[in-house]
Order: C-alpha cells, then sequence, then structure tokens
C-alpha cells in the first residue's frame, strides 16, 4: 500500500504541475491577485507530495520489496543498508525521482521564502517552475516509473552496480543534483521576468541566494565526484576531462559567470540582458549534462538508462526547454532597458572580463564534449577528445582569469584606477614573486612552468587576502580598530576573499600535484622495496579477501622514511560477484596536505604484481580549495542585506545580530 | 485504507488551490505594504550610507550611487502607483475552482488507474519470508531456507537438504555450492561428494571440470564399487579424447553390471559412440539400438522428440498388454520422467506396483527409483 500511495502522489503532482503551469502564470499576466496566489501554497503541497513518493520508493528499498520492479533491477536483499538506501537514486528511475524531488524543493523554497518578492514575479516564476517539472514528472511516468509493478515478485533483485557502492558516490550524486537542478530556479526567475517584461537591479538580489546555493552545493558536487574518480578508478587522475565530468563542470562555469555579472546588474542596473541569457545558458547546460548522461550518448558509470524512448524524450524536453526560453528571449530581451554606464577600467568591467574568460572557457569544454558525439553521429567516425584538448584551450583562458582575480574585488565601480589597485596588491605581488623564486631554487629550471604556476595560486591567494587587509586600511588605523571594521565588513566581502582564496588553494593543489609529482610504474615482487620521493615502499605481499559481495586480492605495502614505519597501504583489486564486476581501490595514506597512491596492476604468476605507486605533493589543496569556495558562498548568502523586506522585528543598525533581517520601512 | 488515504491526499491538494482562491481581496498574506523592489532599493541606501561610516567608500563615490540608487527608486514608486493589483474577474477564480474540484480528482484518478495497481499490496522480503510454509511456493521455501544458511552458513544439514532442490529447480550452480558446504562441513560420503560433481558437471553444461573429475575420484576412493562416480569419470575420459582409456573404463564399469540397471543403457551408448567392444549382454536389451539412436542424433529436434515418443508409447503397450521385468517397469518411469510427464510417470508407478505387489525385493527396487524420480510418495 505505501508504494502504490507513493505512485498516487507522482501522478497527484503531476496533475498539479499541469495547474501550476498555467493558472498562477495567466494570473501574473492578468494582474489577477487570486490567481496568483495559489502559487505557493501550490508548490508546498508539490514538495509534500514528492516528498511522500520519494519516502515510499526508501520504504520499498529498505523493505527489499521486490514487487516493485525498480527495487528488484537494483537492489539485493543481502545491501548493507546503507547502500539500501542510496539505491535509490542509484539508478534511473530513483535518481530522476530525485532530480525532481529537488525540483521541487526549490519551487516550495521560493514559495515559502518569497513573500518579500512581487507578486506577479513569485507567481510567474514558480509557474515557470511547474513546467520543468511537468515536463520531468511526465518524463518519469511515461517512460521511467520507479513504481511498477511485477505480479510474481521474485525472491531476490539483481543488485547495485558495483562501482556505485561506494560512499563516496552515495553523496555525490545528490549534491551534484542540488546544484544541476538548483539552477532551474534562476531559470525559471529569469523566464518569469521575459514573461513580465520587467527586469532591474532587484531581480539580481532576489535571485542572488538561489544562484549561491547552486553553486554552492554543485562546487561540492564536482569536488566529491573527483575526489571519487581519484580513489576508485586507480589511475591516480583527479580530473580526466570525461564527458559526464564536463557535463557538471559547464553549468558550474556559466553558473560562475552568472554569479559575477549578477553582482553588476544588482550593484549597478548594468549587464541586465546578459545575465539572464545566462541564467537561461546555466540551466539548459545542466539540461544537456542530463540529457548527455541519461540518455545513454554517453557510456560511463553514469549511464543508468541505455533506452532510446528515453533519450529521445529528454531530448524532446532538451529542445522544448532551451528553444522555447531562448526564443522569449530574442521576443522580449530588446524591450529590456539598459542600466548604468561604466568604464571599461571598474569592478563592471573586471566583472565583464571575468565573465568572457569562463563563458569562453565553457565554450571551450562544450566543443570538447560535443565535437566526438556530432562527428560519431554524422561520419560515423570515434575520436576521443582528451586532456590535450583541454589543455590547450580551457588551460590558457585560465591564465588570464587568475591573473586578474585579485584585482576584480579592489577596483572601484564605475570608473577605477587600475595604478591605486596595483598599488594595494603589491604585497601579494611580492609574495608571488618571492614564492616562485623559491620553487626555482628548489626544483630548478627544468620545469619551467610550474614554479609560474606556483607563483600565480600563490598570487590569487594573497590577493585575496589583501583585499581584506586593504579594505579595512590596518596599516593606516592600527590593528585594534582594524580588527573591529573586519567584524563590520558584509558578508559578502568575506565570500568573495573567501571563495578567490579557494581558488589560489586549488591551482596551487593542481600545479604542485602534477608538475612535481613523483610516478613510479614498476612490477614488484614481494619483499620488493621502492623509493617515492624519499619514502621507501616496501611490497608485503597478496592476500585474497571477501567482503560482503565480493572477493578481492589486496596488496600489503608498507610506508616507511627513515626506516620508521608511518603507514601501511592496503589497495585492492576487486571482484563483484553477483554481476562479475572489477573494481580497483586505491591505497591512500595523506601526509598532511600531500599524498602517497599506491594502485594495483595486474598480478603476474609469480606473486609480483604491477603497481603504479604516487607521491602526489600537496594534491589534497585542490579538494580543500573547493571548500573554501563552498564556504565563500556560504558567507555570502549569509550576508543579510539579501534579505531584504522580509517581516522583521526592529533591529536596524545591529550588526552582530546577523539572524535579524534588515526592515523594509 | 488505501482509497482514503488517496482521497486524503486529493482533497489536500484541492485545498491548496481552493483556499488561496477564496481568500478575499486584500486580505492575502504577501501583499507587502511598500512594493518589493522599492525595499531592496531603500536597503541599498542605507548600504551606502553604512559603507560611507565605514570609509568603504569616499563621499563623492556615495553620492553619485545615492543619485543612481534614487532614481531607480523612484522609478519603482510611480510603477506602484500606475498599476496595483487588480482583485480579477470572478470568471477565472470560478474556473480555477471548477479545476481545483473536478478535474484534479478526475485526471488523477484516471491517469493512476492506467498506470498504477491499486490492488497489489506491498510485499516486503522480511513478511513473505515470514508467512506460514503451507502457502509459499517452493521459491519462496528455498528463499526462506538460503536465507537462515546465510546467517548459518555452518549448519551442514541444511546445505545437505538444499542442495538437492537447487538440484531439481534447475540451478546446479546453487546446488554445486550447497553440496560443497555440505561436504565441508558433514564431511565427504561417497554420495555427496558424488552429487557434488555430477551439480558441477551440470552447471559446467555437461563438461566434467578438472574439480568435478577431483570430486568423482574422491567418491571412487571412498567407495571403490561406486557406480555412479566411475560412470562420470568414463564419460569425462571420453571427452578429453582419451578414447582407449574411456573403453576400457566403460567395459570394466559393464563388466559385470546387471544388465537391467538404469545407467546401462547410457554406457552402452557411450562405448558404442567410441566404438568399443559392447559385452555379450548388450543384444538382450530391447533398449534402441546403435543404429537407432545415430539415426536419432542426425534427425531433427522434433523428429527426435517423435521418436522418442513412440518408443516410449510402444514399451508401454507392450508391457501393458504383456507385462514386463521390474527393470522395464522402471525404464518406462524414468522415461516418462525424462519427458516430464510426471502423471503417466505416476500411472507407470502404479501399474508397476500392481504387477509386482507381491514381490517384495521386485517392489523395493521399483519403490526405490519411483522415489529417485520423484514419482512415488516415498
Amino acid at each position: 500500500m505505501i508504494v502504490e500511495i507513493g505512485h498516487y502522489a507522482l501522478v497527484l503532482t503531476f496533475a498539479l504541475t499541469l495547474i501550476q503551469s498555467v493558472v498562477p502564470v495567466y494570473g501574473a499576466i492578468k494582474e489577477d491577485e487570486r490567481l496568483m496566489a495559489i502559487a505557493s501554497p501550490v508548490s508546498m503541497a508539490m514538495f509534500l507530495l514528492v516528498l511522500l513518493s520519494f519516502i515510499a520508493l526508501t520504504y520499498a528499498y529498505l523493505a527489499s520489496d521486490f514487487s516493485v520492479q525498480n527495487v528488484w533491477e537494483n537492489s539485493h536483499s543481502a545491501k548493507p543498508l546503507i547502500y539500501k538506501i542510496t539505491g535509490v537514486w542509484g539508478n534511473h528511475e530513483g535518481s530522476l525521482l530525485l532530480w525532481v524531488l529537488i525540483l521541487v524543493f526549490f519551487g516550495a523554497l521560493v514559495g515559502f521564502f518569497g513573500a518579500n518578492l512581487p507578486a506577479p514575479l513569485r507567481a510567474a516564476t514558480l509557474g515557470v517552475q511547474g513546467w520543468v517539472t511537468a515536463g520531468f514528472v511526465l518524463f518519469m511516468l511515461a517512460t521511467s516509473n520507479p513504481f511498477n509493478r511485477i505480479p510474481n515478485a521474485p525472491m531476490e533483485g539483481n543488485d547495485l552496480n558495483p562501482l556505485l557502492q561506494d560512499i563516496g558516490l552515495a553523496i555525490h550524486p545528490p549534491l551534484l543534483y542540488i546544484g544541476y537542478v538548483g539552477f532551474s530556479i534562476t531559470f525559471s526567475f529569469a523566464v518569469a521576468a521575459l514573461i513580465l517584461g520587467r527586469i532591474d537591479a532587484a531581480w539580481a538580489r532576489w535571485v542572488r541566494p538561489w544562484t549561491l546555493l547552486a553553486w554552492c552545493f554543485l562546487t561540492l558536487g564536482i569536488s566529491m565526484g573527483s575526489y571519487w574518480a581519484y580513489y576508485e578508478l586507480g589511475w591516480g587522475g583527479w580530473w580526466f576531462w570525461d564527458p559526464v565530468e564536463n557535463a557538471s563542470f559547464m553549468p558550474w562555469l556559466a553558473g560562475t559567470a552568472m554569479l559575477h555579472s549578477a553582482i553588476v546588474m544588482e550593484k549597478r542596473d548594468a549587464l541586465k540582458v546578459w545575465t539572464v541569457l545566462l541564467a537561461i545558458f546555466t540551466f539548459s547546460l545542466s539540461l544537456l549534462g542530463t540529457f548527455l548522461v541519461r540518455s545513454g550518448v554517453l557510456t560511463s558509470v553514469h549511464a543508468f538508462a541505455v533506452d532510446p524512448a528515453r533519450g529521445v524524450f529528454i531530448l524532446v524536453l532538451l529542445c522544448l526547454f532551451i528553444g522555447g526560453s531562448l526564443s522569449l528571449y530574442a521576443w522580449r530581451a530588446p524591450l529590456l532597458k539598459q542600466g548604468g554606464l561604466f568604464a571599461p577600467m571598474s569592478r563592471e568591467g573586471a566583472l565583464v572580463f571575468n565573465n568572457l574568460f569562463l563563458t569562453a572557457a565553457t565554450v571551450a569544454v562544450l566543443v570538447g564534449t560535443l565535437y566526438p558525439l556530432a562527428l560519431d553521429a554524422v561520419t560515423g567516425e570515434k575520436i576521443s577528445v582528451g586532456p590535450p584538448f583541454f589543455n590547450l584551450t580551457f588551460g590558457p583562458l585560465m591564465i588570464p582569469l587568475l591573473m586578474a582575480v585579485p584585482y576584480g574585488p579592489i577596483l572601484a565601480w564605475k570608473r577605477g584606477d587600475l595604478l591605486a589597485a596595483t598599488q594595494r596588491l603589491y604585497a601579494a605581488f611580492g609574495l608571488a614573486i618571492l614564492f616562485t623564486l623559491v620553487t626555482f631554487w628548489m626544483w630548478g629550471m627544468d620545469r619551467v612552468l610550474a614554479p609560474l604556476g606556483v607563483g600565480l595560486a600563490v598570487w590569487v591567494m594573497a590577493g585575496s587576502i589583501a583585499e581584506i587587509v586593504t579594505r579595512v586600511k590596518v596599516a593606516e588605523i592600527g590593528f585594534g580598530r582594524g580588527f573591529a571594521r573586519l567584524k563590520g565588513l558584509p558578508g559578502s566581502a568575506w565570500g568573495t576573499a573567501t571563495a578567490h582564496f579557494g581558488i589560489g588553494v586549488t591551482v596551487l593543489g593542481i600545479v604542485t600535484s602534477t608538475a612535481f609529482q613523483d610516478e613510479k610504474v614498476l612490477t614488484m615482487a614481494p619483499g620488493d622495496t621502492v623509493d617515492v620521493s624519499g619514502y621507501a615502499l616496501t611490497f608485503d605481499g597478496l592476500a585474497p579477501s571477501r567482503g560482503a559481495n565480493y572477493v578481492e586480492d589486496v596488496g600489503h605495502f608498507t610506508v616507511r622514511k627513515g626506516g620508521v614505519v608511518i603507514a601501511e597501504l592496503e589497495p585492492s583489486k576487486r571482484l563483484y560477484t553477483a554481476r562479475q564486476f572489477p573494481t580497483t581501490e586505491a591505497g591512500i595514506h595523506t601526509l598532511v596536505l600531500s599524498q602517497i597512491y599506491v594502485s594495483l596492476g595486474e598480478p603476474r604468476d609469480n606473486g609480483s604484481i604491477d603497481v603504479r605507486a604516487y607521491y602526489k605533493p600537496l594534491i589534497t589543496l585542490i579538494w580543500i580549495g573547493t571548500l573554501f569556495m563552498a564556504l565563500g558562498a556560504v558567507f555570502s548568502m549569509a550576508d543579510r542585506r539579501l534579505r531584504v523586506g522580509a517581516p522583521k522585528p526592529a533591529a536596524r543598525r545591529d550588526r552582530t545580530d546577523g539572524a535579524a533581517p534588515a526592515p523594509a520601512e | 485504507m488505501l482509497w482514503i488515504l488517496i482521497a486524503a491526499m486529493t482533497a489536500a491538494a484541492a485545498l491548496s488551490i481552493l483556499l488561496p482562491l477564496s481568500r478575499r481581496h486584500g486580505a492575502g498574506e504577501g501583499v507587502p505594504k511598500v512594493a518589493a523592489d522599492e525595499a531592496v532599493y531603500r536597503e541599498q541606501l542605507d548600504e551606502v550610507e553604512r559603507d560611507l561610516d565605514r570609509c568603504l567608500i569616499d563621499p563623492p563615490a556615495a553620492e553619485a550611487a545615492r543619485t543612481e540608487i534614487a532614481r531607480r527608486l523612484l522609478a519603482a514608486n510611480e510603477r506602484r502607483k500606475s498599476g496595483s493589483g487588480k482583485p480579477g474577474s470572478p470568471i477565472g477564480v470560478r474556473v480555477g475552482k471548477v479545476i481545483a474540484i473536478v478535474a484534479l480528482p478526475v485526471f488523477t484518478l484516471g491517469l493512476y488507474m492506467v498506470l498504477g495497481s491499486p490492488g497489489m499490496p506491498d510485499q516486503p522480503l522480511a513478511a513473505r519470508l515470514a508467512e506460514p510454509p503451507d502457502g509459499q511456493s517452493v521459491e519462496e521455501l528455498v528463499a526462506r531456507v538460503e536465507r537462515h544458511l546465510a546467517q548459518n552458513p555452518q549448519d551442514g544439514q541444511g546445505w545437505a537438504v538444499i542442495a538437492p532442490v537447487l538440484m531439481r529447480m534447475g540451478d546446479p550452480q546453487g546446488a554445486a555450492r550447497a553440496y560443497a558446504n555440505a561436504v565441508r562441513l558433514l564431511g565427504p560420503t561417497p554420495e555427496r561428494v558424488t552429487d557434488m560433481g555430477e551439480a558441477m558437471t551440470m552447471a559446467n553444461d555437461g563438461i566434467i571440470s578438472a574439480s568435478a573429475r577431483a570430486a568423482f575420484e574422491q567418491a571412487v576412493e571412498l567407495d571403490p564399487a561406486a557406480v555412479k562416480p566411475r560412470f562420470f569419470l568414463a564419460l569425462a575420459l571420453g571427452q578429453e579424447g582419451r578414447t582407449e582409456d574411456a573403453i576400457a573404463a566403460w567395459q570394466s564399469l559393464l563388466d559385470g553390471a546387471n544388465p537391467d540397471a538404469l545407467w546401462v543403457p547410457a554406457a552402452l551408448d557411450e562405448l558404442a559412440k567410441l566404438g568399443g567392444d559392447m559385452p555379450e549382454f548388450a543384444d538382450q536389451l530391447s533398449g534402441p539400438t546403435q543404429e537407432q539412436v545415430e539415426a536419432a542424433s542426425n534427425m531433427a529436434p522434433e523428429d527426435q522428440a517423435s521418436m522418442i515418443a513412440g518408443m516410449v508409447q510402444g514399451l508401454a503397450d507392450r508391457l501393458s498388454s504383456e507385462g514386463g521385468s521390474p527393470d522395464e517397469w522402471i525404464r518406462l518411469m524414468r522415461a516418462y520422467s525424462v519427458l516430464g510427464d510426471s502423471s503417466k510417470g505416476r500411472q507407470a508407478y502404479e501399474s508397476a506396483v500392481l504387477a509386482y505387489g507381491d514381490q517384495p525385493a521386485d517392489l523395493a527396487k521399483i519403490n526405490a527409483a519411483a522415489r529417485e524420480l520423484g514419482l512415488g510418495e516415498s
């Protein structure tokens, strides 16, 4: 019965999305208050219904109800509890349900917290969100219903893809989805603004927390996926320019661009048309990513569904949403009034610079991802566009962008003074040069680019600190007052600095771990020792072992430094028996920020085995940097200036009380 | 219960539409006294002041920003005065109500009746396994035992019980595993080891693997007189292409065998295929002749089936009119059971019991065969 309740809830949601798609939007155009008023309650009702559906499906997984086809196909009664839960979204149908759940969740958030929005904007936004939801719920009901039943229930299920039986992958999709799908709400805001034909600085402020929220989760999701690939795929790399990775990276790049252009729009009423376009593009890229991953166009771990009907359906949805919104854009955008003017050398100018490069980078990634597919479709020729392409296109685009990052927050609005800004960055520049020279001195001239990369990373990090320090003028007014001012800085300033610092940290990790890594690929017999950057790695032997649903060969390694044992590593090669599916598990030991990474290749007859051993200096910075970026987004979201006009107790000038929203007067 | 919940959900959904629609104009929440965008701009003005207080911007810049924001504020103010929310036409609201009360439930129920299975209860695995056994299918019983064994893998008796059942259910792989566990826990007996080897062979599409062979060899070690493992070992020799050895093995197996034993015709076939000399009693058996077998193996599958059915029918007719030896009866029972016709098999068994009911030795033999074939009431 619970399962059927879940199914009914989903069908009921579909009916509500249809109403939501039409009534509030019509009301918004006709300025009919009562018709607009249904948007918020309906959005919350839809969220509760989809939540109920999701709970029902989770229950079916927990209870191993194999009369539900989806459970039978993707679960197994002997599976550990955690993977029974994560199995809910570890498959095509279930992950779509999660998709829709997040979609309606964002709708409900806007419905709940959107009291400060003008009624027509809120109604139209929720209506557009309703269109997107309707499309996806219909997709589920028509081609991928998770609640399909089997009349004669089998007694055992087919188990989950072993690669997905991993804690990293348990958390990564929901994060990624919140990011991906979160951009749907900015899309809805943009389309709603186009429908209503009005867009202004206030719009940018209203949209900003949603963009930040989505961006924050997408950052974490991508980062987590990258770390998963690093330890699970066993190649020692953490980013492969794999189409699936690109599919999540493109919305991130476009979303980052939108985040920056929205600042200009909010502060100066400029770049409005462009920001709206970016909002449409960002979500379109999310949809494109979903299409690429789900349609089976790409073969990957994530390609749960290789079913032409589904692919065609998503393609139709994709064309409808992207084509529809762009047509609307072409029709309405000329109506939007242009706002404030600015000189090229100004904060606005810097943000436009940022946008140009980020957009170009997005296009580079898009081309690299789609070109092989298009070529395959047209000529049948299969090529793969690998890291060299992206290193040649994406890389050079990032260098000027990163060099400009510290300038952005320091330049003044409207008309900036490059010289004055440079003066404030003297210290950062000095530090960058110092680190470059030190790196040259330590590593010599054989890796010319690497010290420059280190310098660039230090430049970005020091620049973001310099921004905060010079802003409060610690040097001039003394530390005590400076500290007080530091506390008074708005959250968005802290957010900017933290996120930019995070970029620098990530870049530093990327540069050091690629340029200075020590890689040893060799065949080791038991007792052999290999030196990896001063660490002696001894292969003690290979032993078979067995887990709940796999058998594995575990390699035992001891890491010594100067004769002292500092770690034991146990990389393994697993075979998941139910599906006869091999996986590798890397053995990783973290030394402060660096890592020793060992992964196993093929075993030889005489008990020796192929081993890839790496010393990766500072590699963890790559992911630590992304944490800083996400934290920056949180700081910016916490900035109370964003919560304008929410119902309030009077606590206006009290900066320390962050919880008190500003009054609307 | 399901329908009550469905009704409740539908009603709640309809209410989420009806309530806002029936609210009187102006009483709705979310209508701020100040237009939302004006609030934003006022806040921006405040922020300029704060930034000025903290010396984050200089006075001229603050002035410029103030002018710009004030302009936006004025524009927003104009907009608010020119157009305010209207109560809306009563027709729109009425249509909305009809949608909520009629269209929503009808549409949803209709679609659900097409897609859903309202009559189907949940079937959580634990509950299915806990059901009383008499109502359960064989699959459910097996699943229950397997679950028990997964939790108590040291229960050798359990493995021994489940192994033949799995074999009969067409899961030789599972049967082989179960036999292996039984052998490990309860110790090897010739029968158990042989059955394990047989299951392995079945799982391997009839090819005798090295490990299956080792099992048969172990069985022969335990009981040199055992026929079944020797039978399979001879078969293995044939499969390996060691024709001479295979012929010798078959001949030693057939040498001194009871000509009526069930396995003998199959052994003779193998021997004939390998081209070995037939033992003397071969001709006495009224089984299919070598020519017949070879003819059968060259035929199309349908013809083969009808030929076999014809031979079985011939045997049945002869036995029912003229009677026959217990072994002939058993052969008939076996034939039916191989053909999957267990009711005819049971009939043959009953006729055999009638024919030999007064001769305990023969009856015991017939009963044993029936048990083995799964025909009789043990």
